[in-house]
């Protein structure tokens, strides 16, 4: 691989990590306070699997980079500034309500199917590799935050109101799954990775007819104003203290 | 008012020559959200081939000892008339063969009911007596497709768990606190 794609590319996975560690961090939110035994131990489930999927992204990154694989991805996530990550908004917000969570995580993994998809074709066969092992957690994922959908948006008449309040707040954050990752043009063109505005044409109408079937108004309303992975949401600076207070406490410890 | 979702019996194989055995149970509001829940709660570290989940309710149990007292049999003589026009069904034959062993699948039986069920049990299947038997309708039961097979269990084959030994934290405290009572002593000495 030519070495402006080896850079490219490396900005790229540590942006889809981030999306999945920070996603991950999210659900993990949900471990002990999930409406049922069983979904507490699904939703720890799902979180360990982001991030799982995360590390794999950071160790590519870190090849790519020439970087140790075993201290890289903790440095990334541990003592990195806020600012530095890379992840959408979408995916840092609170978690607040089961239908919030829930519905986050059925749009962001309707969508990670279709790049997981797309990324095990990729010409460069470590990712494509990874990508397809990942993908096939990532389709439970879906069928199991696709199951709850319609449950909650045709479930009580409480369930579909908050199911359709979590979808007014989303779903300005989700178009921002439209904007291109870091480094994405080079790679498209060099058929490494897909490109994000094609899958989110698929994504939109998939998403959008699973949602109405399910009696939800799909809300076209403005987007967030700034799609940049570098923006982030004012709740983004608390989450990382709160994930980086332990490693931080004693930065040479071993585990 | 009891709000708690019904229970579901979780049956597991874990491989495609072993028996489908009861595993456990998880609460769902729906078969397939039990199966989505039997996924998470019972695949994660062994591995399995096929999940069925069906109704608690609908399981039809005997021990040996029920079958083999009168009050028993009259109770079931009681509680089920033979249907007049029997249609007959498939059902599923589960026995439990010793305290500790899981309930494990030894055949199927048509019957007109659960209790007829495991009376064609005891005459067509055992080759020897469980200590008690579960029949339900093989019409009852979810199974995982098998184009589902993939993404549900292959999690399960390929993660690696840390065992707790590897973690070498109790280690590492023993280590410090050797550390600090050599030092305490040198002091003492001094």
């Amino acid at each position: 691989m030519e070495r402006t794609h080896q850079y490219a590319l490396s900005g790229y996975l540590i942006a889809l990590a981030d999306d999945e560690l920070i996603l991950g961090h999210r659900d993990s939110e949900w471990t002990g306070h999930a409406p049922i035994l069983e979904e507490d131990i699904a939703f720890a489930n799902l979180a360990l699997d982001e991030i799982g999927h995360a590390k794999l992204w950071y160790e590519l990154a870190a090849d790519l980079l020439g970087e140790d694989k075993n201290r890289y991805p903790d440095q990334l996530v541990y003592f990195r500034e806020p600012a530095r990550f890379r992840n959408l908004q979408l995916v840092e917000l609170p978690k607040g309500d089961w239908a919030f969570s829930t519905l986050r995580q059925y749009l962001f993994d309707a969508f990670e199917a279709l790049r997981l998809e797309a990324l095990s074709q990729s010409r460069y066969v470590p990712l494509a590799e990874i990508a397809a092992r990942i993908r096939t957690e990532e389709l439970y994922h879906l069928r199991h935050s696709q199951a709850w959908i319609p449950r909650l948006a045709l479930g009580t008449e409480e369930s579909a109101r908050r199911t359709q309040a979590a979808l007014d707040a989303l779903w300005p954050y989700a178009q921002a799954l439209a904007a291109p990752l870091p480094g994405e043009a080079d790679l498209h063109a060099a058929g490494i990775v897909p490109s994000s505005a094609e899958l989110f044409a698929r994504w939109s109408a998939a998403v959008e007819g699973f949602l109405t079937e399910a009696g939800l108004q799909v809300n076209l309303g403005a987007p967030i104003s700034d799609f940049s992975r570098k923006v982030h949401s004012e709740h983004f600076e608390s989450l990382i203290q709160n994930l980086q207070s332990v490693a931080r406490l004693d930065p040479e410890a071993m585990w | 008012m009891d709000t708690q979702w019904p229970r579901y019996m979780v049956f597991q194989q874990e491989g495609p020559d072993q028996p489908v055995v009861h595993n456990g149970t998880v609460h769902a509001p729906d078969a397939e959200l039990a199966m989505l829940n039997a996924r998470d709660v019972f695949v994660r570290r062994p591995e399995a081939v096929q999940l069925w989940v069906v109704l608690a309710d609908v399981i039809f149990t005997q021990t040996q000892e029920e079958l083999s007292t009168t009050a028993s049999i009259n109770r079931l003589i009681d509680a089920d008339p033979p249907p007049a026009a029997g249609r007959l069904i498939d059902f599923y034959v589960f026995g439990k063969f010793t305290q500790q062993a899981q309930c494990r699948h030894v055949g199927e039986v048509q019957a007109t009911s659960p209790q007829a069920a495991v009376q064609a049990a005891i005459t067509t299947l055992a080759d020897k007596q469980p200590l008690w038997w579960w029949v339900f309708p093989v019409s009852a039961v979810l199974k995982n497709e098998s184009t589902e097979a993939e993404p549900m269990f292959s999690a399960a084959r390929y993660k690696t768990f840390k065992d707790q030994a590897e973690y070498p934290v109790v280690t590492m405290m023993r280590a410090l606190r050797n550390q600090k009572a050599n030092q305490k002593d040198t002091e003492n000495t001094k």
